[in-house]
């Protein structure tokens, strides 16, 4: 390597260094601040922590717990805040990086809709609806609350509600959910929503058969196949609720 | 120049380093797909490391150790060089934020050219001008002629004699500006 072109290298990465110092954001910075902490542009140790990154007790400083989701930085009020009640207040520990970053470049790498719902204080955990909207579709449409009957904080799908593991629903059993789960009760079921099955023709169609205990009708019928009839104990006295239905098993 | 050079020599090294490219792009592309973006974050730990271990055989060169097979390094040094320039360009993503680990990946990436070059196109290209002048020279043809029909190879094999030199002053910009990148890295990062 020659003299002249060590020197320009060496110019060359003097000037970059220097540069590195200067615009820190242009030159080593993952991406631009959001836009609420573009006054911080310059100055990364005002959250960064030489060698442990950025720690909870700098953004406290500005962004105090009690306040997060009611007021500003500022002092003001804030007019839509984007959960109600606010949720902050209710983490079991400070871990703000957990779920914030600033950078645009880094905001791509973080995976998307993983908050650690672990984060949350069990009461807090349990009220979904105060962070997210319900779907529109029309079986949520007929639910209200109490989500984890069919979902999971991990994960929104796969549900972990299997129906055909109760009730297949074939045939003309492909209905809406209050047709069977009234009042959107869904720890209870009853087959008498519809017109095909009435108490009293379900009655004497089991009498018929000698069974006398019909009142929990998935202990025997998981379908709607006459013929896919398990087990169950029929010809017992009645001992359910009278009902033409029962309690689901989970 | 002559299409034999062209396609013995050129051809197969712009299809390697058109590999390079193509497997970056299907790397950049799966982590996407599969939604794994995040790990993309990480592959420039190993991409680094590979590229450490690539050094053994410029040790070895060096006399710097005395173990190890040289052509067996060499072979290493070319394909963890390789692998980890591969990692390390994934890790880039095509993802353009700072300046210093861009340029960075800019001088890792000439350098990648530059080491292909002396695999694949130096020697064998020497070799390759060597026999067609000794071929002419057997047919009978003077030294003019023959210096005639060779032009453009000799002009490509001093070209690319001039661009291997190349190899070991950009890789002592890339160590400089990758280690600038490193140290931003463990400086603002929070490892735990």
């Amino acid at each position: 390597m020659n003299n002249i072109l060590k020197t320009v290298l060496a110019v060359n990465l003097i000037v970059i260094t220097v540069l590195v110092f200067i615009y820190p954001q242009l030159m080593i910075a993952p991406g631009k601040l959001i836009p609420g902490h573009k006054q911080l542009d310059t100055d990364c140790f005002a959250c960064h922590a030489p060698f442990s990154g950025v720690t909870p007790e700098r953004c406290i400083t500005c962004h105090k717990p009690a306040d997060i989701g009611r007021l500003l930085t500022t002092g003001q009020p804030i007019a839509k805040p984007l959960t109600s009640p606010p949720f902050h207040q209710q983490l079991l520990s400070q871990d703000c990086v957990a779920c914030h970053t600033d950078h645009a470049g880094v905001i791509r790498f973080m995976q998307q809709g993983r908050f650690n719902h672990a984060l949350l204080q069990k009461a807090t955990s349990v009220q979904c609806q105060n962070c997210h909207k319900p779907p529109t579709d029309s079986l949520h449409q007929q639910i209200t609350g109490n989500c984890a009957q069919c979902h999971t904080q991990e994960k929104w799908v796969p549900t972990t509600f299997n129906h055909t593991k109760y009730f297949s629903l074939d045939g003309d059993h492909n209905t809406r959910c209050v047709t069977c789960h009234v009042r959107n009760d869904y720890s209870r079921y009853t087959c008498y929503g519809c017109h095909e099955h009435s108490p009293e023709s379900i009655r004497r169609e089991h009498i018929e058969e000698g069974i006398r205990n019909f009142d929990n009708c998935v202990a025997c019928h998981r379908s709607a196949s006459e013929h896919n009839i398990h087990g169950g104990d029929g010809k017992g006295e009645g001992e359910g609720e009278g009902e033409g239905g029962g309690e689901d098993e989970d | 120049m002559t299409t034999s050079l062209w396609r013995q020599h050129i051809l197969p090294f712009c299809l390697l380093l058109g590999l390079l490219a193509a497997a970056t792009l299907a790397g950049d592309y799966l982590l996407h797909r599969l939604n794994l973006v995040w790990v993309g974050r990480y592959l420039g730990i190993p991409g680094t490391v590979l590229i450490i271990i690539s050094l053994i055989y410029s040790l070895r060169k060096r006399k710097v150790i005395a173990a190890g097979n040289p052509k067996s390094l060499l072979t290493f040094h070319e394909f963890s060089a390789w692998l980890g320039s591969l990692l390390v360009l994934i890790h880039a993503g095509i993802h353009f934020n700072a300046i210093l680990p861009w340029l960075a990946t800019v001088s890792m990436s000439v350098n990648v050219v530059s080491g292909l070059v002396g695999k694949l196109l130096l020697g064998q290209s020497r070799r390759h001008v060597q026999g067609e002048r000794e071929d002419l020279q057997i047919r009978g043809f003077s030294k003019f002629e023959v210096e005639q029909a060779l032009f453009w190879d000799a002009v490509t094999l001093d070209a690319m004699t001039k661009w291997r030199k190349v190899h070991i002053p950009i890789f002592i910009v890339f160590v400089i500006l990758a280690l600038g990148h490193i140290i931003s890295i463990f400086l603002f990062w929070g490892w735990v």
